[in-house]
């Protein structure tokens, strides 16, 4: 087990240089007056750098007159060692640090995508279980249908469409997610503001979401479903709603633990689109602006936070196989 | 010799106890053994008549529709394909709206003529505003006017103009014509998202069955490259690819215009992965049958018992694999497009079609035959290719039969 975390741990680091490169290089294609005119425009813009500072930058982003390989690979060792300090450089847009600007908005984004997953596994485990223990009929289809029509939906058209119907023509929610003008008090006091800024928001995450989850259970139930001590747990006469809850749902329940904890790094990561779409002040959206403004260093932050916490889902999700599932043996 | 023996058997039958009995019934049952033999005959004919008649029941049967299980072994496993597929309504519905589409984007320009994707409606129309302004003027000798003031514009566009007959589906907010933009918008989503799919397939196939095969150190670079892909993010990943595109389209215009196929490109090089890993699993179990010990013996070349013995047996999974990631390209296309890194500005996909609530939200969001109608067919076309991905899956997966 130790072993097997050791060399997984090794792997996840190899990952991540090998993520790093691709990004850094992937910036560095970008002409050398285009990044430049955005330090300076930084310089410009009242945010205080020293001369180091604004001279490091230039060797980490590739600015010298005539970029040779060597200089590109100087470059990215010197990002690379900051990188491991978690020092993620400055925005260009306020100057200030991306890793603090990151962990800021976090928080919205993480408040969403928790309340979108709890309500997502509420309702798509019931809906994948009766569609499997009622497999072939009118329920199955229909619950088979809505869900397909949920994947299908792309997510910018309905998180447009529920806020034109929901929040401008019967005004039941806020246009606007973030808490503006309004969000002065705190606590429990503002909990209507804040229901009534993030709830279409959610709906939207979540109807769009159901259906990969619907259909693993349904998968999953109905593979254990068919399988022998199932057949026997009838055959001794137990209740089917014994044999449903207590014997089979209890076996899909093992890679739907898998997979929670696969999500979680995800959480922090923030939904993107649907951030834009009802502007909520989350990381996604942050992300989405900066990559419209061409703030490199946060571009390239926020792609690495996104490859870390995807290394650490993949792995947590593999020890958790081994936690839950007894049979199975991490080598 | 041969009636002997038989009359022996039916004297058992008969239950004949002893000697005496027996010479007493035999007269009796040599009559009625010439009985039983016409019955034996009968019973015999009969049963194979009900044989034959069952049998061309079964033939007749077999060009009917409903009969599927009871003449499996007559049919080709294409066929066996075809009808579970064709029997599974979800699927043929899938199988319309592809068709259908592709149909309208295709074929619809042919015949709807009276637009292209790129005309502007010139036809232009008197604005009124909607409150017109009062003035009070008060001549010399004291009488006072009021004097009521409309200001019309002359819009050489006819823009946002609603459904009409020249107009099927109105116009958007720069004056083209929306039904001819949903079929042009059509033929750019489903070209990009093929290509990209036929992409991701090759290198998936390529990629998997060389690591699946030949094992070892080859096998550990390929799928530590699948490891170091699978953590990229991808939306992200794009976007900043749009950025650098962005940022040398100054200097190249042309970038521009084939923005979205270097994107998707992009996108088919970062996620062949779940084709390649899929292709691996399957062929390590294929390795080890028996049919690739024989190829082997055989001395066949490697390159045939890759491309002849184990990729057709992969194929179900991979055509399954193919239909449902159209559907999910066609979605990563219209986000791409939403967000402006679509095709170049006059021209349409049904993405960018959407993308101008985000940028004029107040007017345009009234006019929902402007933003809903492409948002519609990217919800068909993505749930027509899961409807038919789904059906294959179950079509082509033996153990699904019911």
């Amino acid at each position: 087990m130790l072993k097997y975390l050791i060399k997984r741990l090794a792997l996840s680091v190899l990952i991540l240089v090998g993520v790093s490169i691709i990004i850094y290089f992937l910036i560095r294609l970008m002409p050398v007056d285009f990044v430049r005119s955005k330090i300076d425009n930084l310089n410009q813009g009242g945010a205080i750098l020293t001369e180091d500072q604004v001279s490091n930058m230039y060797s980490m982003y590739g600015l010298e007159e005539n970029p040779t390989f060597g200089g590109m690979v100087k470059g990215y060792l010197n990002w690379l060692k900051a990188l491991c300090k978690f020092d993620l450089g400055f925005r260009f847009t306020n100057g200030r640090p991306v890793s603090s600007e990151i962990a800021r908005y976090m928080g919205t984004s993480f408040a969403i995508a928790l309340i979108a997953t709890v309500f997502e596994f509420l309702i798509a485990i019931p809906l994948g279980i009766t569609a499997a223990t009622h497999q072939y009929s009118i329920r199955d289809y229909v619950v088979t249908v809505l869900v397909m029509i949920g994947i299908s939906l792309p997510s910018f058209f309905f998180g447009e469409v529920l806020k034109n119907i929901f929040a401008i023509k019967l005004g039941w929610f806020e246009i606007a997610g973030s808490l503006g003008a309004t969000g002065s008090e705190t606590g429990i006091a503002n909990l209507p503001a804040y229901f009534s800024h993030f709830f279409l928001p959610i709906l939207t995450v979540v109807i769009l979401s159901i259906g990969g989850r619907m259909r693993m259970t349904r998968t999953n139930m109905l593979e254990v479903m068919n399988s022998d001590y199932i057949r026997t747990a009838r055959a001794k006469g137990l209740k089917e709603s014994k044999v449903i809850n207590k014997h089979a749902f209890r076996n899909t329940l093992i890679p739907i633990v898998t997979t929670l904890a696969g999500l979680l790094p995800s959480l922090f990561s923030g939904a993107l689109i649907t951030e834009q779409v009802f502007n909520i002040d989350g990381i996604g959206n942050v992300a989405l602006k900066a990559m419209n403004s061409g703030d490199i260093p946060f571009i390239m932050g926020y792609n690495m936070f996104l490859a870390l916490l995807s290394v650490i889902g993949v792995l947590l999700s593999d020890i958790m196989y081994a936690v839950v599932d007894p049979r199975v043996k991490l080598e | 010799m041969a009636k002997l023996r038989k009359f022996n058997k039916v004297c058992m039958l008969a239950g004949a106890s002893s000697d005496t009995e027996m010479v007493a019934q035999s007269e009796e049952i040599v009559r009625n053994y010439d009985e039983a033999e016409l019955y034996e005959k009968r019973v015999q004919e009969a049963k194979e008549k009900e044989e034959q008649e069952r049998l061309e029941r079964l033939m007749k049967q077999s060009t009917e529709e409903d009969a599927l299980d009871k003449n499996v072994k007559l049919m080709s496993p294409t066929r066996m394909v075809v009808r579970r597929f064709f029997r599974s309504k979800l699927s043929v519905v899938g199988l319309v709206m592809v068709i259908g589409l592709f149909l309208f984007s295709f074929l619809g320009p042919v015949f709807y003529t009276q637009w292209g994707e790129v005309e502007l409606d010139k036809s232009g129309k008197i604005k009124y505003p909607d409150a017109p302004s009062y003035y009070m003027i008060t001549e010399e000798d004291g009488t006072t006017y009021e004097v009521k003031m409309t200001v019309t514009t002359f819009q050489e566009d006819n823009m946002l103009a609603p459904i009409s007959k020249s107009h099927p589906l109105g116009t958007d907010y720069n004056g083209y014509d929306i039904l001819a933009r949903l079929m042009y918008g059509g033929r750019i989503s489903l070209i990009v998202s093929f290509l990209t799919v036929i992409i991701i397939t090759v290198l998936g196939v390529v990629l998997g069955g060389i690591a699946g095969y030949f094992g070892g150190w080859v096998d550990n670079v390929i799928m530590r490259l699948c490891d170091i892909l699978m953590c990229l993010p991808g939306i992200p990943i794009l976007l900043i690819v749009g950025t650098v595109i962005n940022s040398w389209a100054e200097k190249a215009p042309q970038l521009e215009t084939y923005r979205i196929y270097i994107l998707m490109g992009c996108l088919s090089l970062i996620s062949w992965t779940g084709t390649a890993r899929l292709v691996r699993g399957q062929i390590l179990s294929l390795r080890e049958q028996e049919y690739m010990v024989a190829a082997e013996a055989m001395g066949y070349s490697t390159a045939r018992k890759i491309f002849k013995h184990l990729i057709p047996n992969v194929m179900p999974q991979l055509i399954v694999q193919m239909t449902l990631s159209l559907g999910s390209m066609i979605l990563y296309e219209a986000t791409l497009s939403y967000l402006s890194l679509g095709v170049k500005d006059p021209y349409a996909a049904w993405g960018t079609m959407i993308n101008i609530i985000s940028t004029k939200p107040d007017e345009v969001l009234n006019y929902f035959n402007v933003w809903m109608s492409p948002g519609i067919c990217i919800v068909i076309a993505v749930l027509g290719f899961n409807f038919v991905g789904d059906g294959l899956r179950d079509a082509l997966d033996p153990k699904m039969r019911r």
